[in-house]
C-alpha cells in the first residue's frame, strides 16, 4: 500500500492496550489530496488507527511516514507541533473554546504558529464566507448551531494549510441532513485545498463523500473497497 | 421530596463507587476540606467559649458590695518576675455563716493561705526570702478559682479586725481589676469587669472568628463543586437516559450530603483530637484547661449541621451551572453578568466603614458588622473587577496565552473570582493587621529595678526608714528614694521606691522584705504596671499572626482545588485542543494568568482596603501605632499568598496533563 506519492503512510501498525489488542497490523496510505473514509464498526480500531497516523499515540510496533519522514518516534513536543502545523482536526464536538470567539477560536492555530493576533484574526476571517459563516464572526461557540460550530471548527483545521485534515465522527453529533452539508463542505474545501482528508466514520452516507473506503474489523483492515466499487454513480450527482 | 428517594441514594452510591481512582481522590478531597472547614471553625467555638469561661472564672475576684453582709473580700496583685500574682484576702464578719470560696471547700480560717497548684510549686522551688506571698501553704486551690491552670492566685484567710481587710486600697486606674478594696460581700459570685482588659480577649476572639470563617465557608464551598465538576459527565448521561432534573438534583444532594456528613464527623475527630494541642496554647498568659475548650453538645452539632448545609447548597449551586441541557454541555448564549452596581456597592460599604469608625470609634461590636459587610463588599466587587480585567487583558493580548486568559476572565468572571476570592480576603485580613500591632512600650516609665509603693506626705519618712530596716534584715542592697511621681493615691502622696541593683534575685528578696509594709499594697516596678496590656500585645500578635496562618492556609488550598475544579471542568476542551497539537505549555500558561492576574489586582487591593480600614480604625481607636514589623508579617504574606498560588498552579499541572491524555476523539 506504501505507494510513492502517499503523502501520510503507515506500515504494519500494532497497537495494544492492555489485553485490548485495538491494531493488528495496518498497512495504509494516503496520496495527496485524497479523501479516505476509514468505517467499521464500533471498537473496531478506527480511532486508534487516526490517532497513529496523526502521532497523537505512537503505534506499538510499525512506521508511520509524513512525506517519506517517520514521524511514529518523534517525542511529544515535536510531535504536537507536527499536529499543529502539518495536520487539521475535526472531532464530533467540543473543540472550540467556549469563551472565545468564533474568529478567535479559527486564528487559534495561527496565533500559536507566530503569527500576530491582528494578522491571524484577519486570515482566519477570510474563511467564514466559503463555509457560509458570515455574520458569525464574533458569536461564541455556544450561540451556534452543531452544524455551524463544526463548520468554525472545519475552518480552524483549515486555516493552517495542513498536508492532512483528520476528522473523527465529524458528524457524530448532527442530524443526517446537517451532517451531509457538514461532511460535504469539508471534502471540498480539502480538496480545493489540496489537503488530504481522512474520516473516520461509521455512516455510510458519510463514507460516499470521500475518493476512497477502507474497513477495519478487529484491529485489521478488510477489504478495500475503491470509489468505482461503492457507486461512483450514485456519488457524483451528489458532489455537484 | 421525591427526589431523595431510595433509588436515589442507590445511584449515588453506584456512581461514587464508580469514580475510578480521580473519582475516589475528588471525594477525598471533599471529605478533607469539609472535615478541616469543621475542625477549625469549631476551634473558633472553643476559643470564644473558652476566653469566656476563664473569665467567667474571674469574676469572684471582682467583689460586689452588698447589703447583707457575711465576708469581707479583698484584691492585689503582687508579681514574680513579671508575672502576676493575685492575692484575695477574706475574712468571715463575725457571727456570720459564709459560703466558702470558689476552688475552696470551706471558708478559709485567720492565718490560712491556700494557693493555686501553680503558685504552690513555686512556692517549692524559691527559697522562703524570695516568696511573693508570706506564710506556708495550708492546701490547693481548685479550678473553680482559676481562670487556667498555671495562674497564680492566693486566699488569705484573715480576722475581720486585720489590717488587711480593713484598710482602704486605692485602685490604680491603670490596672483595672488589679485591686479591690476590702469590700462586704453576701457571696464570692462577684460580677465581670466591665472596662480595662476585662472582656478584651473575648472580642479579640469573636473578630478573629469572623476573619477566619469566611475562607473556612470558600473551602467548604470549593470542595462540594469539585465533586459537582467530576460527576457532570455522568449526571448528563443519566439526564440522556430520561432522569428528571429533579432525579439529579437529588442524586447531587445525596452524595453532598454523604461527603459532607461524612467530613463533618471527621472534623468533629479533628478537634477532639486537637483539642489538647489547642488547649496547651499560652494564650492570656498560659495554658487551658482542655473542658474550657470543649463547646459541649448543642454548638458541636449546630456546627456539624451548618457545615453539611454548606456544603450541599453549594454542590446544588455548582449543578446549576454545570448540568443544563440534556446534551450535558451547558450552553451559554450570555456572558455571566457582573455588572457595575457591585463597584458602586463596594465604595459606598468602605465609605460607610470609615463614617462608622469615625463616629463610633473601634467599638469591637461594631468592628464585627463592619468586617462582615467589607467581607460581602470584597465579594461583591471581584466579579466586577475580574471582568474589567478581562476586558482590559483580551483588548491588550499579542501571545495566544494571554488572548485565552482574558476571554475566560471576561466570559466567565465568577469562575476566577472564586479560585482568588479566598486569598482576596486574606489580603484584606493581612492589610488591616499590618499596622494595627499594638505599641506596647512601657508608658509609665518606670524602672524595672525599682519598686516603688505610694504613701501620704506625711508618712514619707517613716515608711522610708521601715523600708530601709526590712531591707537590710533582708540582707539586699537598695537605694531608697522618694518621689512626687504617683498614679495612685491621693494627691498629698508621695512614691517610696527602692533601687535594687542586684540582680532578680535580689529584687524578688526585696519585694518579699517590702511586702506588707503597708497593709493596702504591694511594691510594684514600673513594667509591673503595663502587664495586662504587654500581655494583650503578646496574644494579639499571636492571634492575628495564627489567623493569618490560617486565612492563607485556608485561602491557597480552597484556590488549589478550585484551580482542580476548573481543570476538570473543561478536561474535553482541553483535550482536544492538546490533541489537535496545541502544546500543554500554552494552556498552562493561559491558565496561570487567568488566575495570577487577578490575584494580583484584586488581592494587592484588598491589601491597600485592609490598610485603609486598619488604618481608620487606628486614628478613631487610638492606642496602637505604626510598626514595622506588621509591614515585614505584611511583606511574608504577600509573598506567601503568591508564591502558594504559584504552588496551586504547579500542583494542577499533573491534573492537567492527566485529563489531557485521558481524552480520546471519541465523543462523550
Ligand atoms: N485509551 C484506551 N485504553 C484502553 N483501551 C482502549 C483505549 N482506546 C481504545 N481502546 C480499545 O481499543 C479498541 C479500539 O478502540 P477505538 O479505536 O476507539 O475503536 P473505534 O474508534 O473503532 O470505535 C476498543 O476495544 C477500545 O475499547
Ligand atoms: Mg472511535
Amino acid at each position: 500500500m506504501n505507494t510513492p506519492s502517499a503523502v501520510l503512510s503507515g506500515t504494519g501498525l500494532f497497537k495494544s492496550y492492555g489485553m485490548t489488542r485495538a491494531l493488528a497490523g495496518v498497512d495504509i496510505g494516503i496520496t495527496a489530496g485524497e479523501s479516505l473514509a476509514v468505517m467499521g464498526p464500533s471498537g473496531s480500531g478506527k480511532s486508534t488507527l487516526l490517532h497513529c497516523l496523526a502521532g497523537i499515540e505512537r503505534p506499538d510496533s510499525g512506521e508511520v511516514l509524513l512525506d517519506g519522514k517517520r514521524i511514529d518516534q518523534l517525542r511529544e513536543p515535536a510531535r504536537s507541533e507536527l499536529r499543529r502545523t502539518a495536520f487539521g482536526f475535526v472531532f464530533q464536538s467540543g473543540q472550540l473554546l467556549p469563551e472565545l470567539p468564533a474568529d478567535e477560536n479559527v486564528a487559534l492555530p495561527l496565533m500559536l504558529g507566530g503569527t500576530a493576533r491582528r494578522e491571524a484574526v484577519e486570515q482566519a476571517r477570510q474563511w467564514f464566507g466559503p463555509l457560509g459563516l458570515q455574520g458569525l464572526e464574533s458569536r461564541r461557540p455556544g450561540q451556534l448551531s452543531g452544524g455551524q460550530a463544526q463548520r468554525v471548527a472545519i475552518a480552524r483545521a483549515l486555516v493552517g494549510r495542513p498536508k492532512v485534515i483528520f476528522a473523527d465522527e465529524p458528524t457524530g453529533a448532527l442530524d443526517q441532513t446537517t451532517g451531509m452539508e457538514v461532511i460535504h463542505l469539508l471534502a471540498e474545501v480539502s480538496r480545493s485545498q489540496g489537503a488530504a482528508l481522512v474520516v473516520v466514520t461509521h455512516d455510510a452516507n458519510v463514507a460516499r463523500w470521500c475518493d476512497r473506503t477502507v474497513r477495519v474489523r478487529d484491529g485489521l483492515l478488510a477489504e478495500a473497497h475503491t470509489e468505482a466499487e461503492t457507486g461512483a454513480e450514485a456519488n457524483a450527482g451528489y458532489r455537484r | 421530596m421525591r427526589a431523595l428517594d431510595r433509588t436515589t441514594w442507590a445511584l449515588t452510591w453506584r456512581l461514587t463507587r464508580a469514580g475510578g481512582r480521580t473519582g475516589l481522590l475528588v471525594t477525598g478531597l471533599a471529605v478533607a476540606a469539609a472535615a478541616v472547614s469543621t475542625t477549625l471553625l469549631l476551634l473558633c467555638v472553643a476559643m470564644n467559649l473558652g476566653f469566656q469561661h476563664r473569665s467567667d472564672r474571674a469574676d469572684w475576684r471582682n467583689p460586689v458590695e452588698s447589703s447583707r453582709p457575711v465576708a469581707v473580700e479583698a484584691v492585689g496583685t503582687t508579681f514574680t518576675r513579671g508575672v502576676p500574682v493575685t492575692v484575695v484576702d477574706v475574712a468571715r464578719l463575725p457571727g456570720r455563716t459564709a459560703p466558702a470560696p470558689p476552688g475552696l471547700d470551706r471558708f478559709p480560717a485567720p492565718g490560712e493561705l491556700w494557693v493555686s497548684p501553680a503558685l504552690g510549686a513555686l512556692l517549692d522551688r524559691l527559697p522562703a526570702d524570695r516568696h511573693p506571698v508570706p506564710g506556708t501553704p495550708t492546701g490547693t486551690l481548685g479550678r473553680a478559682a482559676l481562670t487556667h491552670p498555671g495562674e497564680l492566685v492566693a486566699v488569705v484567710g484573715h480576722r475581720s479586725t486585720d489590717p488587711a481587710v480593713t484598710t482602704p486600697r486605692e485602685p490604680d486606674p491603670r490596672r483595672v481589676g488589679d485591686i479591690a478594696s476590702p469590700t462586704r460581700v453576701a457571696s464570692f459570685t462577684g460580677a465581670p469587669l466591665t472596662d480595662g482588659m476585662g472582656g478584651i480577649y473575648e472580642s479579640l476572639a469573636r473578630v478573629a472568628t469572623v476573619l477566619v470563617v469566611v475562607p473556612l465557608l470558600v473551602l467548604g464551598a470549593s470542595a462540594a463543586r469539585l465533586s459537582v465538576s467530576r460527576r457532570d459527565e455522568r449526571l448528563a448521561a443519566l439526564r440522556l437516559i430520561g432522569a428528571t432534573p429533579g432525579r439529579i438534583a437529588g442524586l447531587t444532594a445525596a452524595e453532598a450530603l454523604l461527603t459532607g456528613t461524612a467530613g463533618a464527623l471527621l472534623g468533629v475527630v479533628g478537634y477532639a483530637v486537637l483539642l489538647p494541642v489547642a488547649a496547651s496554647l499560652p494564650l492570656a498568659g498560659g495554658a487551658w484547661y482542655p473542658a474550657d475548650l470543649w463547646i459541649g453538645a448543642p454548638p458541636l452539632l449546630a456546627v456539624t449541621a451548618g457545615v453539611v448545609a454548606l456544603v450541599v447548597i453549594s454542590a446544588l449551586a455548582g449543578l446549576r451551572q454545570v448540568v443544563v441541557g440534556p446534551l450535558g454541555v451547558a450552553r451559554r448564549s450570555r456572558s455571566r453578568g457582573a455588572s457595575a452596581v457591585r463597584a458602586v456597592v463596594f465604595v459606598v460599604v468602605v465609605a460607610v466603614y470609615g463614617w462608622i469608625t469615625k463616629k463610633y470609634g473601634s467599638d469591637d461590636s461594631m468592628a464585627l458588622y463592619a468586617f462582615a459587610a467589607l467581607f460581602l463588599a470584597l465579594a461583591v466587587i471581584g466579579p466586577w473587577v475580574v471582568r474589567l480585567l478581562g476586558r482590559i487583558v483580551t483588548a491588550l493580548a499579542k501571545r495566544p496565552a494571554t488572548l485565552l486568559a482574558g476571554r475566560r476572565l471576561l466570559d466567565d468572571p465568577k469562575a476566577a473570582w472564586r479560585i482568588v476570592s479566598g486569598l482576596t480576603l486574606a489580603g484584606f485580613v493581612a492589610g488591616f493587621f499590618a499596622l494595627l500591632t499594638l505599641d506596647a512600650a512601657s508608658s509609665w516609665g518606670g524602672r524595672p529595678d525599682q519598686l516603688a509603693i505610694a504613701v501620704p506626705d506625711n508618712k514619707v519618712t517613716q515608711v522610708r526608714t521601715l523600708a530601709e530596716q526590712r531591707l537590710h534584715a533582708a540582707g539586699v542592697t537598695a537605694v531608697i528614694g522618694d518621689d512626687g511621681f504617683v498614679a495612685q493615691g491621693p494627691s498629698d502622696s508621695r512614691q517610696v521606691t527602692a533601687t535594687v541593683s542586684g540582680g532578680p534575685a535580689d529584687l524578688d528578696r526585696a519585694r518579699t522584705a517590702l511586702t506588707g509594709l503597708i497593709p493596702d499594697q504591694y511594691p510594684i516596678t514600673g513594667p509591673e504596671v503595663n502587664w495586662s496590656e504587654e500581655r494583650f500585645t503578646r496574644d494579639f500578635t499571636t492571634i492575628t499572626r495564627m489567623v493569618l496562618v490560617v486565612t492563607f492556609t485556608v485561602a491557597i488550598t480552597s484556590a488549589g482545588i478550585t484551580a482542580a475544579a476548573a481543570v476538570l471542568d473543561r478536561r474535553r476542551t482541553y483535550g482536544l485542543l492538546h490533541l489537535a497539537g496545541t502544546p500543554l505549555r500554552v494552556l498552562d500558561a493561559a491558565r496561570s494568568r487567568e488566575t495570577l492576574i487577578p490575584v494580583t489586582v484584586l488581592a494587592g487591593g484588598a491589601v491597600a482596603t485592609g490598610l485603609l480600614c486598619g488604618g481608620s480604625m487606628m486614628l478613631a481607636g487610638g492606642d496602637s501605632s505604626f510598626d514595622a514589623r506588621g509591614l515585614i508579617v505584611l511583606a511574608v504574606c504577600c509573598a506567601a499568598g503568591f508564591g502558594g498560588i504559584l504552588a496551586v498552579g504547579a500542583l494542577s499541572r499533573p491534573l492537567l496533563r492527566a485529563v489531557t491524555r485521558q481524552a480520546g476523539t471519541r465523543g462523550e
